[in-house]
């Protein structure tokens, strides 16, 4: 099987038959993942950060880690694969966002990783058609090309679809 | 009916286990005191030819990308800092015990390596927006044995384990530590202290494995240290480095502010910062 495995920061995409992205332990990162029903192709980012302001010469480093950068550059990897430039006609999902138990508002970069990528697809007019974020669990996650099926597992908590 | 494990079994594996070398536990006892300065570091290390050589490999892995070879403990110290040395001499004596399998947890061989290594980097990263003075490499060693416990208990937690998870999403009990007391009458903090007393090791440490969930439970002495690691551990947890079924499964105790100044910014500032340590540190123990 073709496999693209991202790591923290990471972005992918495929559209090669049997292919599929993967990343795994999210934590309170969150995985946007992209599909384009139109030639198949799939893509994932593992953002870890809301934005990017925060550290400019890591946000040059790499850039994929922060929500406001990482998102465009997902994009531009699904043009590569033929998809329309500005994101018009691809499918959202969201997972990940996880937090620890009682947060308050300085620990809950979950939250505010999910939030910062809803408020950056609405610039490209795209919203997640599901989501699995939140809660307090670590999830691993993998997109598939054939099926395009968002398979997400967790340590003792099994595997199901978003 | 409740299940308890065996503890006089674990109190028998505790017993097992290999002592800390002299050099290795002498170590932990010049960081864990206040006043020692690098020079006391060094001293140790030149005593110990097996130490002086993992320094040495270490500080010239290509992770560092130092254009001379170091070939000097001194300068390697400098380099490295106190808290590589640490990494490496808790590697060498409790390696095996932090590679296993923890079964019990569903945590995949070398899960607890790396969740300790992470929490110490991240426990020292926190220690930086202290209140007030903080020994920076005590946070550190703190975090890189704070979860010990789990080496042992995990054997005996897995059979009584799978009910964790569902106790704590029902509400029966308020988190993943109470679950392993309520299901298995002690929890892997107690097995962390008791493993930690076995090895004689300082009380500042003892205090951090014990009380590392519940840092409001720690003498006041050593509180703050408590706090730094109870928050690194969380940190290690949100960037998906964890140990397996019960991430993210625990509290934040909000008393941290009274010893540390934590803003959202400062905290994406730790995660980046730990992030970026944690793969050159790992790397660099790895080679």
């Amino acid at each position: 099987m073709s496999e693209i495995i991202l790591g923290i920061g990471d972005y992918g995409a495929s559209k090669t038959p049997g292919g599929r992205v993967k990343t795994f332990a999210l934590g309170s990162c969150v995985a946007a993942i992209l599909r384009d029903p139109r030639n198949g192709a799939v893509g994932m980012v593992h953002v870890a950060l809301p934005d990017s302001s925060i550290n400019e010469a890591k946000a040059r480093q790499r850039p994929g880690y922060f929500a406001d950068l990482g998102l465009p550059l997902l994009i531009q990897e699904m043009a590569r694969l033929g998809s329309p430039d500005n994101g018009r006609g691809l499918v959202v999902k969201l997972v990940g966002g996880a937090s620890i138990m009682d947060h308050n508002e300085t620990f809950n970069i979950g939250k505010r990783n999910v939030l910062a990528l809803k408020k950056h697809l609405w610039a490209y007019g795209l919203g997640p058609l599901a989501e699995d974020v939140g809660g307090n669990y670590s999830r691993t996650v993998s997109v598939f090309v054939d099926s395009g099926k968002v398979v997400v597992n967790c340590p003792g908590r099994g595997e199901w679809e978003v | 009916m409740t299940k308890v494990v065996d503890a006089e079994a674990i109190r028998q594996a505790i017993e097992r286990l290999p002592l800390f070398s002299p050099n290795a536990l002498q170590l932990l006892q010049v960081i864990a005191d206040p006043d020692h300065e690098l020079e006391d570091v060094i001293r140790i290390v030149k005593f110990d030819s097996v130490l002086t050589m993992r320094v040495l490999k270490v500080v010239n892995s290509p992770v560092y990308g130092l254009v001379n070879e170091v070939t000097s403990i001194d300068r390697a110290l400098s380099y490295l800092g106190e808290r590589m040395v640490v990494s490496i001499a808790v590697q060498d004596n409790a390696g095996q015990l932090l590679n296993k399998p923890l079964e019990g947890y569903l945590g995949e061989q070398g899960a607890l390596w790396r969740h300790d290594l992470f929490s110490a980097i991240a426990s020292r990263e926190v220690a930086r927006y202290a209140r007030g003075d903080f020994d920076l490499d005590l946070a550190f060693t703190g975090g890189l044995l704070h979860d010990i416990g789990k080496s042992i208990f995990s054997d005996f937690w897995k059979e009584v384990a799978q009910d964790a998870l569902s106790q704590i999403d029902e509400g029966m009990v308020a988190d993943y530590l109470m679950a392993e007391q309520d299901l298995a009458g002690l929890d892997h903090t107690e097995v962390g202290y008791r493993m930690a007393r076995h090895w004689q090791m300082p009380e500042a440490l003892q205090r951090v494995i014990l009380h590392h969930h519940h840092p409001a439970e720690a003498p006041d002495w050593v509180q703050p240290l408590v706090y730094a690691v109870h928050l690194g551990d969380i940190v290690s947890m949100m960037a998906g480095c964890d140990t397996g079924s019960d991430g993210l499964q625990y509290h934040l105790d909000t008393g941290y502010r009274e010893f540390f100044n934590l803003s959202p910014n400062a905290l994406a500032e730790i995660v980046l910062n730990a992030q970026e340590e944690f793969s050159r540190a790992r790397e660099s123990l790895t080679n």
